[in-house]
């Protein structure tokens, strides 16, 4: 037989649960907008019943627990897409930015610049001795070189920007990972008694906002702490400890993780994904490649107009000239990298013609004093070459402090260079039109800007002769444009390095090639941008149908605990009743 | 399968999202006109644009050449027609003085105009485009002749490129051109000075000569103009096919991109208005009282 207190405790225990139920359908409206929120249910259990009067009877009911609506796969999936989709849409940010500078859609643009600057040249072959023709190639020779310089300094600054960014990802992330440990420590400890239903939502939201930065690997361990590794091994979490990750190496641009031992792992090349993988597959593949691809047209642009510049002769011969590439040691063979010459590798056995005039335009000697230039080892130094020149009549040669050639006329007189087969006169950079050997360094020799008549459109004839007419030197150069040359093309690889190559093209084409080649790159990167994007919402939408809140249904429940609550309260109400019936007989 | 209501406002997002990126995209090819207003756009049509561009520089180049080159050419044309009709009136004058009839005094007189004519066919040889001499050689900053027929340019033609691989010779060889016409003609106004009747003859026999060569030089600078029209006729076709190309490439079809801005609009007011109707739709909420 019952009591009517058993009915007032069962009522009790059921006004308790529904009560329960409420409050957690409460907490699960408001997340309704919570980013990473499990919705919760309140898991009802019938009371052990108990024995009496020979029969089972129910002693109301329980809220054995709160359970969350979580699928941890569907989580991981999840997470991983989104640091793939971090990864592709940084770099898309910064393509569209490289986008921009190699832009082909303006005047200003490199490719309209060098083809302006061969038809300066066919200006000048059309008119050898018009001041306004050169003094147009002059401009535009400038303006071509300030973009090479302007793109040059574009992508330094990028590269820049990008260490800067992964400097403040490092920051963001060990931000996360001291979150982590300590989320881990209240897990550990809470669970105990119960499950951190709460708590383990923001230790995924955590992981899932780590996971943007850089791809890591999680692993439960049986306390309930979570394990997380990133690459290479390196343990950034582990139980309530977290270890830094920093930016060292020489120049600061590496990401570092240290070890128990206190020595330092270098992981830079092994993050392929999240934020910093795509900022580092930016910085140490594209951007790197594309500044070495600049780098080596620069130069090939630079040497070979130097190289035929050097063979020809202005409208008027020099009275005094310095070379404008340095050695850094006199004493070694200008064929060799020892000698510290941009151009170092372009001298070759060979000779050159110096011609000497008195102040009537006579040749002194009736003849050239041809100079022969050995490039083998024991061969040709600066300081060899200076005293070849110097034994030349009415010449006087000396090499100046910072390592560069220098050769003077005596008073009236003057003197001109022919027929180099040894490219020495443009390695040194004697008679040439560009100094430089880079897209930043690039700009107009010191003695043409000074004085454009030393632009040598002319070649000293047989005899000693100049003719202010003669346009073969700018004929000769307007050919480079048409010609195909070796040009340096560099593979960028942060596994494997940067390795250098080389294709066979013309000036024009290999910009045109390496601009076409950055949208290509771009298209891709905001292709996998796009399918990242798609991914992740379609994963998000299976996550959220797992365990997103509806308000549908927690109106549902509410409604649901709210008429349990009712039928409860009634019970008491009966039982109330009952009571009373009883205390009433008298 | 469960809907939530975040996956709902997401899905809002992620639809308007990729929906105004096409239509900011279809904008962009409507209001430029162009197809490819990135590298990505399409880059292996852009690098084929860069490389038409390019020649399309060229092109406009070789023209500029060619158009210098005949203003050297047809000045050479008529400084050397004239030369020409002066030698045939010289050789008309030799006939006349050659004849038996005419008397020493006569021949004296026409001394003066032989010396004219040599004075004339000096500043012939002279003729300048734009300041440079024409058959100066490459001392085109030189007079060439002085005024006793003294050449002072030397013997390289000025030769102008009219494409990437050929050049043609517009400016001449003085010396060669007009060789010793200076002398004939000196010779013949002391033949007539002096009354010497071999004299006479013997330079009538010489104008034939050089009458010769420089009709040989005016036919030879015709073939080159012909060459050069030839040349610059190719040119403007390459420029036209080229451009035609360029803009295949480059240029958006305009009622296409019109049309695709529309639909693009469209399906974006679609999505407008479907998503505003998901948004305020009632939930069990509004029914609770």
């Amino acid at each position: 037989m019952s009591s009517i207190g058993m009915i007032l405790n069962i009522a009790t225990t059921a006004l308790n649960a529904q009560q329960y139920g409420m409050g957690v359908t409460a907490q699960n409206i408001a997340n309704v907008n919570t980013e990473g929120y499990s919705r919760q249910n309140p898991v009802l259990v019938a009371k052990q019943p108990l024995m009496y009067g020979g029969l089972l009877l129910g002693r109301g009911v329980d809220t054995e627990k709160v359970s969350r609506s979580s699928d941890q796969f569907i989580e991981n999936k999840l997470m991983q897409e989104k640091s793939n989709m971090s990864s592709s849409s940084e770099m898309e940010k910064y393509m569209q930015v490289l986008e921009g500078f190699f832009n082909e859609n303006s005047g200003t643009s490199i490719s309209t610049m060098v083809s302006d600057f061969w038809n300066r040249w066919y200006d000048i072959s059309n008119n050898p001795s018009g001041a306004s023709e050169r003094i147009s190639l002059y401009e535009q020779s400038v303006l071509l070189s300030e973009q090479f310089n302007a793109l040059g300094t574009d992508l330094i600054q990028i590269d820049t920007d990008l260490t800067g960014a992964v400097t403040s990802g490092i920051e963001t992330i060990n931000k996360i990972t001291h979150e982590i440990a300590q989320v881990n420590g209240q897990i550990v400890s809470m669970e105990a008694n119960n499950v951190a239903n709460d708590l383990r939502d923001k230790r995924n939201t955590l992981v899932s906002e780590l996971n943007e930065y850089l791809d890591v690997q999680a692993f439960e361990q049986s306390d309930g702490s979570l394990t997380i590794v990133a690459a290479r091994g390196c343990t950034l979490v582990h139980g309530n400890s977290d270890y830094d990750l920093e930016m060292g190496g020489t120049n600061g641009d590496r990401v570092r993780w240290q070890n128990s031992s206190g020595s330092y792992v270098d992981i830079t090349n092994y993050l392929t994904n999240g934020k910093l993988g795509g900022w580092l597959d930016m910085r140490d593949e594209i951007i790197a490649k594309n500044r070495l691809d600049l780098d080596a047209l620069a130069k090939e642009i630079i040497w070979s107009v130097n190289q035929q510049h050097s063979q020809g002769v202005g409208l008027e011969g020099f009275s005094s000239v310095t070379g404008s590439y340095a050695v850094s040691d006199s004493g070694e063979e200008l064929g060799t990298i020892d000698s510290g010459l941009d151009f170092y590798d372009k001298v070759s056995d060979g000779t050159f013609n110096l011609w000497v005039y008195d102040s009537n335009g006579a040749v002194v000697g009736g003849s050239a004093t041809s100079i022969t230039i050995d490039a083998d080892p024991g061969g040709t130094t600066l300081t060899s070459l200076r005293n070849d020149i110097d034994a030349a009549a009415n010449i006087s040669t000396s090499i100046t402090t910072d390592g560069k050639l220098k050769i003077d006329a005596d008073s009236g007189y003057t003197f001109a260079f022919s027929d180099d087969t040894s490219n020495v006169l443009a390695a040194v950079g004697i008679n040439a039109f560009f100094n430089g050997a880079s897209a930043g360094g690039i700009e107009i020799n010191d003695t043409i800007r000074l004085n454009k008549d030393f632009i040598a459109a002319a070649q000293v004839g047989s005899g000693g002769t100049m003719a202010s007419g003669d346009n073969n030197n700018a004929l000769a150069i307007t050919d480079l444009q048409s010609t195909s040359m070796s040009i340096s093309q560099w593979n960028c690889d942060r596994i494997n390095g940067n390795i250098q190559g080389s294709i066979i093209s013309t000036i024009e084409d290999y910009y045109h090639s390496m601009v076409g080649a950055i949208g290509i790159v771009s298209a891709s990167v905001s292709r996998d941008r796009s399918f990242g994007e798609m991914m992740v919402n379609e994963l998000s939408t299976i996550r959220d149908s797992i365990s997103a809140v509806s308000l549908d249904e927690e109106m549902t429940n509410l409604i649901e605990f709210q008429h349990a609550y009712a039928a409860a309260a009634k019970l008491i109400g009966v039982a109330d009743e009952m009571l009373n019936t009883l205390l009433e007989l008298k | 399968m469960r809907v939530a209501n975040k996956a709902i406002y997401d899905a809002v997002k992620y639809n308007l999202g990729s929906i105004s990126e096409e239509l900011n995209k279809a904008n962009e090819i409507a209001t430029t006109g162009k197809r490819i207003n990135n590298l990505s756009d399409d880059p292996v049509g852009l690098t084929q644009s860069l490389n038409i561009r390019s020649t399309l520089e060229s092109i406009e180049q070789m023209g500029r050449n060619i158009s210098y080159g005949n203003s050297w050419l047809t000045a050479s044309e008529s400084a050397l027609t004239r030369v020409e009709d002066i030698l045939s009136d010289t050789k008309a004058l030799c006939v006349q003085m050659a004849s038996g009839t005419t008397g020493a005094d006569q021949r004296s007189s026409a001394a003066g105009t032989v010396q004219n004519m040599l004075d004339e066919i000096v500043s012939l040889g002279n003729t300048d485009v734009t300041g440079n001499y024409i058959f100066a050689g490459s001392k085109t900053d030189t007079i060439p002749f002085d005024q006793d027929g003294t050449y002072n340019g030397d013997n390289n033609a000025f030769a102008i490129k009219i494409s990437k691989n050929s050049t043609v010779e517009v400016g001449s060889d003085g010396e060669e051109v007009f060789g010793n016409i200076f002398n004939t003609l000196s010779d013949l106004k002391t033949a007539l000075e002096t009354n010497d009747l071999s004299g006479i003859q013997d330079a009538m026999g010489y104008l034939d000569g050089h009458f010769e060569d420089i009709s040989a030089k005016i036919s030879d600078i015709g073939s080159k103009m012909n060459r050069m029209e030839i040349k610059d006729k190719i040119y403007q076709d390459l420029n036209f096919s080229n451009t035609e190309r360029l803009s295949k490439i480059e240029d958006a079809d305009i009622a296409e991109a019109i049309m695709n801005l529309s639909a693009a609009e469209l399906t974006y007011q679609a999505a407008l208005a479907s998503s505003s109707k998901v948004m305020t739709l009632l939930t069990l909420v509004d029914y609770l009282k």
